[in-house]
């Protein structure tokens, strides 16, 4: 067991260069997930008294700058806090290093080009 | 990503089944994993079935006892029988425990034993523990002080203080925290795991260590400490009823509030 | 024979055994400059010191009752019954004081008064001005002391980068043809290779033998490993027929509680309900020494004034005790009554037994912790290359009883002894002398006679028999009949292992080859135990003889060695008790009767 000891503790120490984003990720995980409670709790209240009366009403909804705010606000969080939920579950189960690199920097890209497709279109709608 | 085939030796078939010799009211029998990295076999599952009425009341004694007068070849690790040296510790039942401090009664059916999970096996019951030691060794787990008590005397610490370490310092490193938690189980690599972390806070959490800035440093990491996603498995799991999540949150707490 | 691979080790050092002694050891050597090598059958942490609960006793004086090591020293070789070295004695009483010190600036998390300084507790035997009232001297860590201290330890050790052997099983010490330790051979269980570890010092660390009883507070690998190896070196063991039964051991499962739970204000009482020990102790009570606690509920038992239906056990109660203080200060032995008995302290009084518990005898040496022998008339002949500490050793600090906490406080201080004499005497990085083959060639036939062993008697039946006869010929109260006859079928059981047998034929974890390697060790020690039992004709501290109840100063003050050769023939010679102390500091105490 001794000499495992070694070899494996150095294995140990070298854990040090993988040291990336701890606290950061985390905050930000967990406010965009409290910055949602609110944003959907709006969003499902619209959707039920407005948003189901049909597609004029819709629009006209989204013509106020009160809800297209809130609704790209809404876009913009959820497509990180989805994209940050993801890279942890590629952190977890993804072990080969090359597969792990693309799939995170896919998953960044799809949420970013989403996101930005997603306010783009409230924008369209309000302008 | 996902493997196909299995790895060898994981697939486990059933093994030798040693019925009771004699005329029994008590019967129980009891299921163990057995492994040799001597032939190139897959791992079994061996049947005993024992005399509770001529049996200690732990698990720990029954695999003495099969030990003892069934097959003397069955190896596990023992040593204290009371819970404090925490070399027993194995999946009984599903969960993982001191085989010492785990009642036979309370288990209903037939008695499953198998190693800790997720670790290599040397043989049968026991587990290498190699890497949890060595990470333990990563964590600094032992006073670092730079100012020096005045000579000959001890250091002061209240009751306050010191009632912060309770519940920290008791652990017995049997790893069934460690073991039974799932990031570990897919990062074990990288993550240090519960045990560990709960020492790394024991040292934090004691007024008497001044290094708590570079503590946290070292474990300010995505791996090291962030793999923990409070699951909870290591607080319910641990046999001596010590809570590592709650000390893998206040290391978390505390890296919120400086930054 | 089969051929072993065999890796060599060469070290300034070797310590055999991680428990408190061994880590301590250590400790002293790694940061002293040695190259030191440790090698332990179990995880450091898995060592029976962990599981030492009350205290560890030093004059520290922090609860303002003028304590003093002069006191200690007292209370010690009182408790010794003046079989205990007075000047090893005042060695170990006064560094008591810096050594615990020292353990607290390691991180030790000891328990705190309210000033902040370690929390003391009364304990068994310990008292002011010379026997007049109980003092508070146990230092304490809740009711879980050896595991805050070996975990401490072997933390240190891990800071200076000691270098550990984890799982090697010592087969037996390397001794040269001029009767010089020069290292040990061991089994690394994991691979089942063969490691040659030379060193300049050996130290033997390596525990008691409980486990040569049935019942015993012992863990399974307190099998006095270092204990046979010393035997079948041709060597000695000293006071061998000194076995402490601990008063509270748990009935039935034999697993230990406290004597810091009587020092928190616990008592024993008996089928009449009552507190008992104020007849046979009127000032100290239920915080006598062992032996006398002990003693006095064997004789209430036999007597008919046990407890439960056969009647045959005692109760401890501690539920007058207010729950915060059980919950703070024994918080353990709440856990282990309700996890061993069913028992809720709050409630419920636990059903205790006196149970084996610690061996005051061992490997004789000095207060250096260096292995001495009787060579003629030089009584005190040092053993070149060998040390001895902890139980494993008999320096002797215990004498014919131990006192409680002085366990943990002997493998401190001593530990840190044999390191400060290692320092000393050991040259840095001299080169080894070349070992003759027959050395090695010896230990491996005897290892591979056991691994191919295929009798049909099983290690478990053996060890069994053992431990029956020793629990019935070497109890608490011993006789000459019972004796000789415990002599008989010892010697019986012991030519028994030549009809040994192992299943397991494996070198990778075989723990049927240790277990049967361990059995082999405990038999020798149980031989010399009961034989040193029988020889001494006189009652002291653990050893009660019916047939001659009285302390014999004029015959007895003498320590018992033996050998043992290889067909299990016993020599017996005596060494002198120490009564001269070391410095003039403190006056030599002289015999008295003991009352508490």
């Amino acid at each position: 067991m001794n000499s495992n000891i070694d070899e494996k503790f150095i294995k140990v120490e070298d854990m040090k260069t993988l040291k990336t984003h701890g606290v950061g990720h985390w905050k930000l995980q967990r406010i965009s997930a409290i910055a949602m409670i609110p944003l959907v709790i709006w969003f499902t209240t619209s959707l039920m008294l407005t948003l189901m009366d049909g597609y004029e009403q819709s629009i006209e909804w989204l013509q106020s700058p009160f809800n297209a705010t809130g609704l790209i606000l809404l876009f913009g969080t959820l497509y990180f806090h989805a994209a940050s939920g993801l890279q942890v579950v590629i952190e977890d189960y993804v072990h080969h290093e090359g597969l792990k690199i693309v799939s995170l920097i896919l998953i960044k890209l799809i949420a970013t080009v989403l996101g930005v497709l997603s306010i783009l279109c409230v924008l369209k709608i309000f302008l | 990503m996902a493997e196909f085939a299995l790895p060898k030796h994981s697939k486990i078939v059933k093994g030798i089944d040693y019925p009771l010799q004699s005329e029994s009211e008590n019967p129980k029998k009891v299921n163990v994993y057995r492994w040799s990295p001597d032939d190139d076999e897959n791992p079994r599952i061996d049947s005993y079935t024992i005399d509770l009425d001529d049996c200690g009341p732990m698990v720990l004694d029954a695999l003495i006892k099969i030990k003892q007068e069934v097959d003397s070849s069955l190896t596990f690790r023992r040593s204290c029988r009371e819970g404090i040296c925490g070399s027993c510790s194995m999946n009984i039942d599903g969960t993982n425990t001191l085989a010492c401090l785990k009642s036979i009664e309370d288990i209903k059916g037939d008695i499953n034993i198998y190693p800790l999970p997720h670790m290599d096996v040397v043989k049968d019951l026991v587990p290498d523990l190699t890497k949890a030691y060595a990470q333990l060794t990563s964590v600094k787990p032992w006073l670092q002080s730079d100012s020096r008590p005045e000579e000959g005397k001890s250091r002061k610490q209240s009751p306050e203080q010191r009632e912060k370490i309770d519940g920290l310092w008791e652990c017995v490193l049997c790893f069934s925290c460690t073991t039974s938690c799932p990031s570990y189980w897919w990062n074990g690599d990288k993550y240090l795991g519960p045990a560990v972390l709960l020492q790394a806070y024991r040292w934090i959490a004691d007024s008497r260590d001044e290094n708590t800035e570079e503590r946290l440093n070292d474990l300010e990491d995505t791996f090291k400490l962030y793999r923990c996603h409070t699951i909870m498995n290591c607080t319910k799991t641990c046999p001596k009823g010590l809570n590592p999540a709650k000390a893998i949150g206040e290391i978390k707490k505390l890296q919120l509030e400086r930054k | 024979m089969s051929e072993y691979e065999i890796i060599d080790h060469e070290h300034d050092v070797v310590v055999v055994g991680a428990g408190g002694a061994g880590l301590r050891a250590t400790l002293g050597m790694v940061s002293g400059g040695l190259k030191t090598a440790c090698i332990t059958k179990v995880f450091p942490t898995r060592s029976h010191t962990v599981a030492a609960q009350g205290g560890i006793g030093a004059a520290l004086n922090n609860m303002g009752e003028n304590d003093s090591w002069q006191f200690h020293m007292y209370d010690t070789v009182k408790g010794s019954d003046w079989l205990g070295d007075q000047d090893a004695i005042e060695y170990m009483c006064k560094e008591a004081i810096p050594s615990v010190t020292e353990l607290e600036n390691f991180g030790v998390p000891f328990s705190r008064t309210e000033e902040g300084e370690v929390y003391q507790r009364p304990f068994g035997g310990h008292t002011l001005d010379y026997g007049k009232k109980m003092a508070r001297r146990a230092c304490a860590a809740a009711d879980r002391t050896g595991h805050a201290i070996l975990h401490t330890l072997y933390q240190q050790c891990l800071k200076h980068k000691a270098e550990f052997f984890v799982e090697y099983i010592a087969l037996d010490l390397l001794m040269d043809d001029n009767g010089k330790c020069v290292g040990v051979l061991a089994l690394c269980m994991d691979d089942g290779k063969i490691h040659r570890f030379r060193g300049h010092q050996t130290v033997l660390a390596t525990g008691g033998y409980g486990r040569v009883y049935f019942s015993c507070t012992s863990a399974h690998t307190c099998t006095g490993d270092g204990n046979a190896m010393v035997l079948r070196a041709g060597l000695p063991l000293q006071d061998m027929e000194f076995v402490q039964f601990h008063p509270t051991g748990v009935y039935g499962a034999g697993v230990l509680i406290t004597e810091g739970s009587r020092g928190e204000g616990g008592y024993l009482t008996n089928s009449e309900g009552e507190r008992f020990m104020e007849r046979y102790a009127p000032t100290a009570k239920d915080l006598a020494s062992r032996d006398v606690v002990s003693r006095s509920m064997t004789i209430e038992i036999n007597e008919g004034r046990g407890v439960g239906p056969n009647k045959d056990h005692i109760f401890m109660h501690l539920e007058h005790i207010d729950p915060a203080t059980l919950h703070m200060r024994l918080p353990g032995i709440s856990e282990t009554a309700k996890i061993f008995c069913g028992v809720d302290v709050t409630k419920e009084p636990i059903p205790v037994l006196p149970t084996v518990h610690y061996n005051m005898g061992g490997i004789p040496t000095n207060y250096n912790g260096e292995v001495v022998t009787r060579k003629g008339n030089d009584q005190n002949a040092v053993v070149s290359g060998l040390m001895a500490i902890g139980e494993a050793a008999c320096v002797s600090v215990h004498g014919a009883n131990r006192l409680g906490t002085n366990s943990l406080l002997d493998i401190v201080v001593f530990g840190r002894a044999a390191a400060q004499r290692a320092l000393k005497i050991v040259e840095k990085g001299a080169s080894h002398a070349p070992l003759s083959k027959h050395v090695t060639d010896k230990i491996l036939a005897r290892l591979d006679k056991m691994r191919y062993a295929k009798g049909d008697v099983s290690v478990g039946e053996i060890r069994n028999s053992m431990q029956n006869a020793m629990q019935k010929h070497a109890a608490v109260f011993r006789s000459n009949s019972s004796m000789n006859e415990g002599v008989k079928k010892v010697d019986k059981i012991a030519n028994s292992l030549d009809g040994v047998g192992i299943k397991d034929r494996s070198l990778i974890f075989n723990t049927d080859l240790v277990e049967a390697l361990e059995l082999e060790n405990l038999m020798q020690q149980a031989i010399v135990t009961i034989k040193s039992a029988d020889q001494r004709k006189e009652s002291r501290g653990a050893h009660s003889h019916e047939d001659y109840p009285d302390r014999d100063d004029k015959d007895w003050m003498k320590h018992t060695i033996m050998w043992l050769n290889e067909k299990n023939k016993t020599k017996i010679d005596y060494r002198d008790v120490h009564l001269n102390t070391l410095t003039n500091e403190v006056a030599s105490i002289p015999p008295a009767a003991r009352v508490y």
